[in-house]
Order: C-alpha cells, then structure tokens, then sequence
C-alpha cells in the first residue's frame, strides 16, 4: 500500500529509515547526547544528510524515571518540530508521544507523524491525528502504562495479540477518519515483552506484513539483542542490525533506529538478496 | 542511397550483457554506450522494412557446458531491437549474403587493455584494436576480412568471425559514422554505423 507521511508518499515497495532524535536527558541509549536543544537540531541535520526519511522526536524516555509532565514535554518537543519544520520542509517529521495534548501541539507546530508508543494509552490521540489529517503508528504493549517495564507478562500467543491489537487499533483510527494510507502498525519490541517474545515477534514477523498494514520496527540496542547476545547498551550495534536483517526479509517498511547508514544498508542488502530491490550497478562480469 | 534505390545498414556495436535488462541494476554502468546503441539501432530499424540480420558469435563450449544455448550476442541484440519496438523476427546468421538490407553485427575488440580489464593487461590489444577501430571508423570492409582471430580469443575480443564474414562481404561502405569508441572497462567497444551500395 502506498504509504502517506504528512506531504510525502512512498511506493509500497519503499523502506523508511525512521531516525531517532531524543530532547531527553536520559535515553537508555545516548544518555542525553542530544539533550542540549542546539545538539538535537545538529543530529537532525546528520540524519537527514545520511538519508533518512523520518526522525521520530521523543521528550520522553521510555523507561520509567523522573516525571515528565505534560507542560514538560511540550517545552521540550513542540518548539523543536516547529525550529525542524522550518529547517527541514521536506523530511517526515514524527513525535514519540502518548498524550493527546502534546499530539495536538506539535501537530500545529508542522509534525506529520504521531508515534503512539504506548499502544493507544490515550484514546483521544487518534482523534489528533485524524484532525490534523496526520499519520500515526499503532502500537503492541500488551495493555502497559507508559514508562512500565513488563513483569510476568504472559501470552497465549505475542504474535497474535500483536496483531489483534495493532489492527484493532489501526481500524479504529480508520472510522475515526485517520487516512488509511497513513497508518502504521509496530510491534514494539520490549514493550510489554519479554526477551523471548521480542525473539519469536521477529521470527514470526511476516504474519503481522501478510495483514497487509505497513510494519515499523523499532529494534535499536534493545533489551532483547542485549539479553541474546550477553552484551551492554552500546555493543548490540551487530545484534540490532542482525534483527533488522530479517524483519526486512519479512517485509517491515519503516526502520525506527539509531544509526541511520548502516540501517539503510543493512535493509537495502537484504532486499537485493532477496531480490526486491535491484542492485546499485552491477558491471563486475558483465563488462 | 544507392543508384538502385537500394542501400544496406550495417550496425556493428558490442554484445556486453550489461546492456540486457536482466542485468540492469539502479543506476546504468554503461549510459553512454548505450546511448550510442540506441542512436544506432534506431537507424538501422527505420531503414526499410528488410528483415534484420544479427551476426553474433555462437556460444562457445564453455558457455554451452553450462546450458547456454542462445547466443549473448543475439541476446543483446533483441533487447536493444525490443527497446527500439521493433518486433520482427531476427534472422540469426553466420555466414551473411549479399543480399543483406539490414545488418547488426555484435563485436568487440580486446578485453585485456587494463590491469583492471577482465583479462588483464596485454599490450597486444591496442595494436589490435586500433587495426579493427581504423577499418570501422574508415568504412574499410576488406580491412575486417583477415583479423587475426586466434589472437582476438586470447585477447578475449568478441564477434571476430563475425567482423570477418562482414569483411569478406566486400561492401562498398558510403558512409562510415563511429559512434562510440571507448574502453570503460578495459574492454574496447565500438558502435559504428555504415551505410553500403547495394551490390
């Protein structure tokens, strides 16, 4: 399906480098490298320069920690995708949040993307983007709170109730009159998961792109490559693109992630295997 | 055009399998050749309605052993004709008649003229294509007829036999135009067009 991102579209058979940008102090990840609001415009700029398509804007970490208010997280983001829009009029701008209202406010500011990272925790988010006319991720937490770490969580089967409750979440936002070209549905590795469910939603993700809704993966330096692998934050760089490698065999469209080139060829690479893509030149032996 | 009425086009250009669409990846490693290739063949097609000729090496028995049955250079030559949206059937031959209207020949010269050639360097190749180039650029159709065509398989050349047979038609060549002469690879290709008096 033709994917349609604030004013872009893109073929059905195009992937998406989705950049991660933090204004938080705290990311497990870069631990507030980008933190200082001048940092932040300087990463946006490198990642639109190394191609990607979308950067995903997030003022708060996703773990749990200090409070971050609403009041909060709208002076961290909402000034900021209005100071990216200026800057950058044609890369996707994307907002990791959960509360309506900073939806609302960043919508008004030029943001083309809501990331409802909590899986619909705010119901009234859709409504957001359906009246901005914006595009939204639906998300897979199994019914966590935001900023809670799974404890004991149990299913009778992670993939299947990953896909009952993206799609159910993306057919709500349809009648609620989100474009359905616009929708995108994320598994969300970690989130409300174990380590073995993150491992069995990759293995298994070709049956949540055979629902036919654009899959986002979000896989960079995740507990789950971390625990497979017996390694820290800041050495799953190979495990994550390993991940990344067949979850683009399967199909996913959008690459939520830290390191934007190597994402790129890791997706490009496994798509000219696959023979979905064709390769850049080809002369050796052809000459 | 011939005092006849009748003339005959002859296209000689290089059967390079990266000019097939099978082979064609995101950005083109041989735009100017092909260039050159289409410019040619669409001469050739809109003179006349004659059927096409395509001269072109048969496989050779390493190629055969591994199931290729359809010569590249015919290969080549029905991509480049299917482009031109000629769709006529192709007659495939190698020993050519007199009677030819319209005549593409898949040829090219060594494949050996860098370190980074697929054969290497051999400093043979230059005297010999400079030879094969002169007589193409000049119309000199006895200058094709006794190329040295052992010498031209060790220099990994394609389609000698075939510039021979052309040579050994003897064609009174009016006008020589040499469209393409390089060697981006370190194989030389040319895309000549001529164009003969009838016999």
């Amino acid at each position: 399906m033709t994917l349609k991102l604030g004013q872009r579209s893109f073929a059905d058979d195009a992937t998406l480098v989705m950049a991660i940008v933090n204004r938080t102090p705290d990311s497990f990840y870069d631990k507030g490298a980008t933190w200082a609001e001048d940092r932040a415009f300087d990463r946006v700029a490198e990642v639109v320069a190394q191609g990607a398509e979308i950067v995903d804007i997030g003022g708060v970490k996703a773990a749990p920690g200090t409070d971050v208010d609403i009041a909060e997280e709208q002076r961290r983001v909402v000034g900021f995708v209005a100071r990216v829009r200026a800057a950058h009029p044609k890369v996707v701008i994307s907002v990791d949040t959960w509360r309506a209202e900073v939806a609302h406010a960043v919508c008004c500011e030029g943001a083309d993307l809501l990331n409802d990272s909590w899986g619909g925790f705010d119901p009234a988010l859709v409504k957001v983007a359906a009246t901005h006319d914006v595009s939204l991720v639906c998300t897979h937490t199994g019914g966590l709170t935001p900023r809670t770490r799974p404890y004991r969580i149990e299913y009778a089967d992670v993939v299947a109730d990953a896909i009952r409750s993206t799609v159910g979440q993306a057919e709500r936002a349809v009648s609620i009159g989100v474009d359905p070209r616009s929708i995108l549905i994320d598994p969300a590795h970690d989130f409300g998961k174990n380590t073995w469910h993150s491992l069995e939603i990759t293995r298994r993700l070709g049956e949540m792109t055979a629902t036919g809704w654009p899959v986002l993966v979000s896989l960079s330096h995740k507990d789950f490559v971390g625990e497979a692998l017996n390694l820290p934050v800041g050495e799953r760089l190979a495990g994550t693109l390993a991940a990344t490698a067949v979850c683009a065999l399967a199909g996913a469209r959008v690459y939520r992630a830290h390191e934007v080139v190597e994402t790129r060829q890791v997706v490009d690479m496994v798509l000219s295997i696959a023979g979905r893509r064709p390769p850049e030149r080809t002369i050796r032996g052809l000459a | 055009m011939s005092e006849h009425g009748v003339s005959t086009r002859v296209v000689v250009l290089p059967p390079v399998p990266a000019l097939l669409p099978s082979c064609l990846g995101r950005t083109d490693p041989v735009i100017d050749l092909r260039n050159a290739c289409r410019k040619a063949i669409t001469w050739l097609v809109e003179g006349g309605t004659a059927p096409v000729t395509v001269l072109a090496d048969a496989p050779d028995q390493a190629a055969r052993s591994r199931g290729v049955e359809v010569p590249l250079g015919i290969r080549v030559a029905r991509a480049l004709l299917d482009e031109a949206e000629h769709r006529q059937e192709i007659r495939h031959t190698d020993a050519p008649t007199p009677g030819e209207r319209r005549l593409l020949v898949l040829a090219n010269g060594s494949g050996c003229r860098s370190e980074k050639a697929p054969g290497h360097l051999d400093p043979r190749s230059f005297a010999y294509d400079k030879r094969i180039e002169t007589a193409l650029a000049e119309g000199d159709s006895a200058g094709l007829a006794h190329l040295d065509a052992e010498l031209g398989r060790g220099l990994l050349a394609a389609g000698i036999e075939s510039l021979r047979q052309l040579g050994a038609m003897r064609l009174d060549v009016e006008t020589a135009d040499l469209l393409y002469a390089d060697d981006p690879y370190g194989v030389r290709y040319w895309v000549t067009t001529w164009l003969c008096d009838a016999k």
